[in-house]
């Protein structure tokens, strides 16, 4: 029997529980601050961060805007990110409608073809777009032959916007049909009970329960828009077309040459501003979603709209949609890896070849590229998910006083665009004392990955955490467990599945990614994504097909595994 | 085994004052209930006692052990409270067995594999689930789920017993055979317990003393029959059991007896009790203690009947007089459409006010 006042029995000493939520709570912050930090002060100072003679100035932000052509690069931003949001919106929400609400003929695989975007990263998409549609493109070529002409110009913002567009409805498809799917067809027999014809039914009831998911989502792919880098990169390039990631990517690249830490620190932080007030409206517009929730405790099973006459010409238009933005996307990727010469004038079989692949395979920096890229993903999102798990459970399962702050730290990375993510690190590691000896590492790229994919993981962590019941941790707590136990041996187990759908989803993030490595590779921490960016600045298309085509069979080899072997959930 | 000593506990969430003022000694060995409606702060006032939500004042003591003094700062946390506790949900861990339920707090009390396993059958042999040791708790009932959750805070040997509407989510049958149960292992076990349930049923069957609660605050604490035949205010006599409710005005307040006018003119003879301001009281009655009479007297009335309801072991009469309506509640069934009753002056209460009023 001990008495309060005995010295380790009270309960603000520095037991291991409270080490560990500070510790978190530190490291969580220094990792997201540390590379935004460095940023915001050089966008004013009028040298670069590491002179000791820098001093504050407003300079950087004035000399931006009298910058010649730098209204055009935002306003080509904006409205590239507007576009490719509308394009997205259009053609994701319809295609969740037809294929989880009606009885459209092949459903089921045309669904599964829409998520296959969402495994590779737009660098290989946009890289697909060009060698279907660019120019010199196979189809494009195919149009002019056989149809007289080809009505299409990506080499303008407006189809790089539609091309962005096009490329992005599948994540708007992803989260409509989540919320199509699960919407209580209750309601809508109650609203046929009533009177409402079937489409009726559908447009009056259905339709506004997908709202939320369709705000939420427009805004996620106005940001998305706003910070691409691969499609500006391709398309606008060479019509010199920038925006502000062209922009930032090329002034960051070229930095050895043209020094202009300023400016680029100046634009970096707009972005950063205009970024954070998208995401906060998101928030802001969801919040009186609650009313629109539907999703009811027992999945119920949706009832299908009969389409009648309208089936086939669905399904012609559903398929058109997938054939021409998606198979034919990859197909054009896997072709080009074959051949040397990509044309529909000649015929495929005689210009078959393997030089490619022997290319990448026969250089000791591309394999290096690849075999870096599975490392990454491997080791990163296993450190990741179990980083995120710690942050999940002290976020919403301790005492920590300081547990709602975490969560919002934790989840500001949502704000943070790829190439400010690489940038703020670059940065970084030069600036933080001691930071230096993961210069040019694949650890600083694990590193800023994982900050960068903070907010993924956690989505796949937190809602299976607010399923596990809290009288579970304070059944543990009250036998006699502190929290560290608590959720290691009684929470951790039970979220098992979570932490599966957490790694796949981070392997699969950190596998495809290319912006935040641009500024942080170096020869020997090369990436697929990184590796694949250079070939393309150099037009060397044989080798970049070969080495998406490796990419996107290497991806699609893990899905399948973390499907079947570990019952890993992704994109439903 | 110990007693709990609460001293001016209070829990405060913002502004709502979930718990105000609790003061409760309960012995070492006694079965005490908290008895309230939903949302009076029963739960609240437990959890704070195992340490699982933080008390804004006031001191909690098992035996000599201080596990609250006041300072929100400096509470002994709930894995080194040793306190037994049993969740309405049960909260087994749906990943361990039953016995490996039962392994997790001896484990971590760093008790030997030997003794483990014997601690297991016996807590399991307690609650007759020895069995079904090797099962996952989905593949129990939920009264054998029940019986794990208690062998569960019973298996380290806790001084105080803590449980949290433990059977409310058995069927009524089972329900009643549970708390009986229930009440034959306490008292074998000889362990403090707290007992939480909104069922007034439940705890008069069950307890040694009865704390009912409203609002966050107790408002009597005794013995089953305390509670029952002598209320401390309106709001305990409308929530044990049932009263009737007549509005009368003092008329003389004695030391031994008062006498009160009711609204239909008449007068009867009552134990003393307060007034409001202006003389206004309440007087209680249960329906199963007016009686029938024969002949007119003090505290009589001739009452007509409204409405007859058979109720299986009584007869419930739906009764006026004037303005007063009320129910009875006989075994006789009464044919007659007017009746005598007489109100024994002994089982009424006197209170200033009306429950909900205050
Ligand atoms: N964590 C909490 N935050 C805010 N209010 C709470 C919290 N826990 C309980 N309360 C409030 O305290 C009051 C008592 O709740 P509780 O003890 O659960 O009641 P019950 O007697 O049904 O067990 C309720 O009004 C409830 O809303
Ligand atoms: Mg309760």
């Amino acid at each position: 029997m001990t008495d309060i006042s005995h010295p380790g029995t009270a309960g603000r000493g520095i037991d291991r529980s409270r080490a560990i939520y500070w510790g978190v709570a530190a490291l969580t912050t220094i990792l997201v601050f540390g590379p935004i930090t460095p940023i915001i002060f050089q966008a004013f100072l009028d040298k670069p961060l590491y002179d000791d003679t820098a001093v504050v100035t407003l300079g950087n932000f004035s000399r931006l805007f009298s910058e010649p052509g730098m209204a055009g690069v935002f306003f080509n931003t904006l409205y590239f990110g507007a576009l490719t949001m509308i394009v997205a919106q259009v053609f994701g929400a319809v295609m969740a409608v037809l294929v989880g609400r009606t009885n459209l003929p092949g459903r089921k695989w045309l669904g599964e073809i829409f998520i296959w975007p969402l495994f590779v990263s737009n660098l290989v998409i946009a890289f697909g777009w060009f060698t279907m549609y660019g120019p010199s493109g196979f189809m494009t070529l195919a149009a002019k032959t056989y149809l007289g002409g080809a009505p299409w110009n990506l080499y303008s913002v407006t189809g790089m916007g539609i091309v962005a567009g096009l490329s992005q409805a599948p994540l708007t498809y992803l989260m409509c049909l989540a919320a199509v799917t699960k919407a209580d067809p209750l309601l809508e027999d109650a609203a046929r009970s009533t009177g409402a014809g079937p489409f009726r039914a559908l447009f009056s009831v259905t339709i506004p329960m997908i709202r939320p998911a369709i705000i939420y989502s427009a805004v996620l792919n106005f940001v998305v828009g706003i910070e691409m880098l691969a499609i500006p990169l391709l398309f606008g390039g060479p019509s010199g077309i920038q925006t502000v990631t062209t922009f930032l990517y090329n002034a960051g690249i070229n930095a050895a040459v043209r020094p202009e830490y300023g400016i680029v620190g100046a634009a970096a932080v707009i972005l950063l501003i205009v970024v954070a007030f998208l995401v906060w409206l998101q928030g802001f517009l969801m919040k009186g979603a609650g009313r629109f929730v539907t999703v009811r405790g027992k999945a119920s099973r949706p009832s299908t709209l009969d389409l009648g006459a309208w089936r086939w010409p669905a399904f012609l238009f559903v398929f058109a949609f997938a054939f021409l933005t998606i198979i034919s996307i990859f197909g054009g990727i896997f072709m080009r890896s074959a051949v040397s010469f990509l044309t529909p004038l000649i015929p495929f079989w005689k210009v078959l070849t393997t030089a490619n692949f022997e290319h990448v395979l026969g250089s000791a920096n591309y394999v290096r590229s690849i075999v870096n890229s599975v490392l990454v993903a491997t080791i990163g999102a296993a450190i990741g998910t179990f980083f995120i798990l710690v942050i999940a459970l002290v976020a919403r399962r301790s005492d920590f006083r300081h547990s709602r702050a975490l969560e919002y730290i934790a989840l500001f990375p949502r704000s943070l665009p790829g190439i400010i993510a690489g940038l703020g690190f670059f940065y970084a590691v030069i600036w933080l004392p001691g930071a230096d000896v993961i210069r040019g590492t694949i650890a600083v790229l694990i590193l800023a990955f994982m900050i960068r994919y903070i907010p993924v993981g956690f989505g796949a962590i937190a809602p299976a955490l607010a399923q596990v019941g809290e009288e579970l941790d304070r059944g543990a707590r009250i036998s006699g467990a502190d929290w560290w136990t608590t959720v290691t041996r009684i929470i951790v187990p039970i979220l098992k599945p979570a932490l599966f759908s957490c790694y796949a989803l981070l392997f699969i993030h950190f596998f495809k990614e290319y912006v935040t490595a641009a500024f942080l590779y170096q020869p020997g921490s090369e990436i697929i994504g990184t590796t694949m960016l250079q070939l393309v600045a150099q037009g060397d298309n044989g080798p970049v097909s070969a080495l998406a085509t490796i990419q996107v069979v290497i991806t699609a080899a893990f899905v399948i595994i973390a499907r079947r072997v570990m019952g890993a959930k992704i994109y439903g | 085994m110990a007693d709990l000593v609460l001293e001016n506990l209070t829990i405060k969430y913002g502004s709502v004052t979930a718990v105000d003022n609790l003061n409760i000694h309960v012995a070492s060995g006694e079965f005490l209930t908290l008895l309230g409606p939903s949302g009076c702060g029963k739960s609240t006032s437990l959890f704070a006692v195992a340490g699982l939500n933080h008390a804004t004042s006031g001191t909690i003591r098992v035996g000599d052990r201080v596990l609250f003094d006041g300072n929100p700062n400096n509470t002994v946390p709930p894995e080194k409270r040793n306190i037994g506790l049993v969740f309405q949900s049960y909260a087994l861990w749906p990943h361990k067995t039953v016995a490996e339920n039962l392994a997790f707090p001896l484990t971590l009390r760093k008790i030997g594999r030997a003794e483990r396993d014997e601690r297991i059958k016996e807590a399991l042999g307690l609650v007759e689930m020895l069995p079904y040791a090797d099962r996952y708790p989905f593949e129990l009932s939920g009264g054998q789920q029940q019986r794990v959750a208690l062998a569960r805070a019973l298996v380290y040997r806790p001084p105080l017993l803590l449980l949290d509407e433990p059977l409310s989510n058995l069927d009524a049958k089972l329900r009643e055979r549970a708390r009986v149960w229930l009440r034959e292992l306490q008292e074998r076990l000889n362990v403090t317990t707290i007992y939480v349930t909104h069922d007034q049923a439940e705890a008069l069957a069950v307890s040694d003393r009865i704390a009912v609660m409203s609002m966050g605050r107790m408002r009597q604490l005794g013995t089953p029959r305390e509670i029952y035949e002598r209320p401390a205010d309106s709001f305990v006599a409308d929530f044990i059991g049932s009263s009737n409710f007549f509005d009368g005005t003092m008329i003389e307040n004695g030391t031994d007896k008062a006498r009160i006018r009711l609204a239909d003119g008449s007068e009867i003879v009552t134990p003393p009790g307060a007034a409001g301001k202006d003389g206004s009281v309440v007087v209680a009655i249960r329906p199963e203690k007016i009686e029938l009479s024969s002949e007119t007297g003090p505290n009589t009335m001739r009452v007509s009947i409204d409405q007859r309801t058979y109720l299986g072991s009584v007869w419930q009469y739906a009764v006026r007089s004037g303005p007063i309506e009320f129910r009875i509640q006989t075994p006789a069934e009464l044919k007659e459409d007017s009746i005598l009753v007489r109100i024994p002056q002994g089982h009424c209460a006197v209170f200033p006010d009306k429950p909900g009023a205050n």
